[in-house]
């Protein structure tokens, strides 16, 4: 059966896009590469606040429109539990500002299509520590869990939109966490350099499978990352040298896989 | 293109310039790979293709005209020049910001500093043009340019007549061109300057200052952009650094140009068709 990005010419099925066949028992449908993100309820995505707007933020989470972030779906500072009041409406910027980062969950869709995000949980909140990188979306496959901690000491988020933030690692203790920095701007202090080495390292293994239409998951990202290893830093922007990587990596995925 | 970024990603790109280990894990600086290739547009004089690893996409090309010179009345002076009138547009295709109006900012900015770094520096041009542009990133470079020959006829009567040989193997290079001069953008960030800026790097961007240095070294243009200051000290520092790179980059791009023409000579010698990538080759 046809689905979409397909058409039939003499009685076959052909896809008419470049992308990913997703088949669901005899519906054939291709998943373009170069696409906007499509999203599910549940789904983990990495977003650019781009509006504070009346009791919301839009975010750019590149789909189709801008996401809406609600005032009453974020956890105040603190982990106070009550209703949102005007107060709160009025140090909307002191949560969020237009540019930061941030990493939430896909709560519900809107009447129009666009989704309603939520940051009630502290795994969500602000980007701190780190860069970001955007790949194509179809490449980020829907898993288990979408936060890493690499062996390299490098946390990444894998947003199921294409947007990735690597970042230095954080401990992670979901009860010891200080509530109130969750919407502090402050990077903090004791980045060295060689953690800013693994971040660019891991940042350009990202960019290097994404480039060669790879899959990304934090056991690739591991292989990739063991591969370049061998190459200097400041090479890995080359294209053969980024092709080896993604080769190798690849590789070492299918070894494992037997 | 990003036009916002978090005061966090700002402080992780200004102390990561600090300490000389950028986003991409480039140093202060280093800049992407170049893919350069020319003649990629056979109804011009001279056309070329520069792409700054998949970031920034160039597709320069030259037109050779025949048209009037302007000649001082007075010193008879510009008698043996031409004029050069540059154009950059920036494809809406290329962001969204470019869409509708969204360009003509940039367009007309560059545009204009192409027409100021070129005009002012082909004294030595015959009649004819040549070109080398910036890429809203960093680097320019100029095309391969050969002008046909032209045959002008005195007809006796005050009037002339020209003749435009349309052999195209019968050209030849454009004089002066070799005193064309490179433009190296540097931008500002903390206390320290970078080349090759990426998206997020731009929008920290304090000053921009664009160098053009010819073959001999010597200072063709200069021109500060954005709002933010240079100290004095700081400005010597990225003067004296855009002439050593941008003069090592000429050397580089007269090896790669002139290994180019030379390969597809052989091949033409040989009977061989020249194949050229062209603009849409990924």
């Amino acid at each position: 059966m046809r689905g979409h990005g397909t058409y039939i010419e003499n009685e076959k099925v052909v896809s008419s896009v470049a992308g990913v066949v997703d088949r669901v028992n005899k519906l054939i449908s291709v998943r373009p590469l170069h696409t906007r993100y499509t999203g599910e309820i549940g789904d983990v995505v990495v977003g650019r606040i781009t509006e504070v707007a009346q009791k919301r933020w839009k975010v750019d989470v590149s789909a189709r429109q801008d996401a809406i972030l609600m005032l009453s779906s974020i956890n105040l500072p603190g982990g106070v539990q009550r209703r949102k009041q005007e107060s709160d409406e009025l140090q909307m910027r002191s949560f969020f500002m237009e540019g930061d980062l941030v990493v939430a969950e896909v709560q519900a869709f809107f009447g129009d299509g666009a989704y309603s995000l939520h940051t009630r949980s502290l795994k969500y909140g602000k980007l701190r520590n780190g860069s970001f990188i955007s790949v194509p979306p179809a490449l980020v496959q829907r898993c288990k869990s979408h936060f890493h901690s690499l062996a390299c000491g490098v946390d990444v988020i894998l947003g199921l939109n294409g947007y990735i933030w690597v970042s230095a690692h954080v401990p992670q203790n979901l009860d010891e966490i200080d509530t109130e920095l969750v919407y502090s701007n402050k990077n903090k202090e004791d980045i060295t350099p060689r953690d800013r080495e693994s971040i660019a390292r891991v940042g350009n293994c990202i960019r290097a499978l994404a480039d060669e239409f790879i899959f990304i998951n934090d056991t690739i990202i591991s292989f990739a990352y063991e591969a370049s290893l061998q190459y200097k830093l400041k090479d890995m922007n080359k294209k053969e040298i980024m092709h080896a990587i993604a080769t190798e990596a690849t590789t070492a995925v299918d070894n494992m896989k037997g | 293109m990003p036009s916002l970024i978090s005061p966090a990603e700002r402080d992780y790109i200004l102390k990561g310039i600090d300490c000389n280990i950028r986003a991409d894990g480039r140093q202060r600086p280093d800049y992407r790979e170049v893919i350069l290739e020319t003649g990629v547009i056979s109804q011009t004089s001279g056309s070329a293709r520069i792409r700054l690893a998949g970031g920034t996409d160039v597709l320069v090309s030259v037109k050779a005209d025949i048209g009037p010179v302007l000649v001082d009345p007075e010193t008879g002076e510009g008698a043996d020049k031409g004029q050069i009138i540059c154009n950059v547009e920036c494809a809406p295709s290329a962001s969204q910001q470019f869409e509708g109006r969204g360009a003509d900012e940039l367009n007309n900015e560059l545009t204009q500093m192409m027409t100021r770094f070129l005009s002012h520096n082909t004294t030595s041009l015959s009649t004819s043009s040549t070109s080398s542009t910036p890429a809203s990133n960093s680097n320019g470079a100029g095309g391969i340019n050969l002008i046909p020959k032209t045959e002008v006829q005195d007809l006796g009567d005050g009037n002339f007549d020209f003749e435009v040989l349309d052999d195209a193997e019968d050209t030849e290079v454009v004089e002066g061109r070799e005193d064309m001069p490179i433009c190296v953008t540097l931008n500002k960030i903390g206390a320290r300057h970078i080349v090759d800026a990426s998206p997020l790097e731009e929008l920290c961007t304090e000053a921009k200052l664009v160098v053009a240095v010819n073959r001999s070294g010597e200072l063709c243009g200069l021109q500060k952009g954005q709002d933010g200051g240079i100290e004095p000290s700081l400005l010597l520092e990225m003067i004296q650094f855009g002439k050593t790179l941008g003069q090592t980059l000429i050397k580089q791009l007269d090896a790669k140009i002139k290994a180019e023409a030379d390969a597809d000579m052989i091949k033409r010698q040989n009977g061989q068709p020249v194949v050229k990538l062209g603009f849409f080759a990924q």
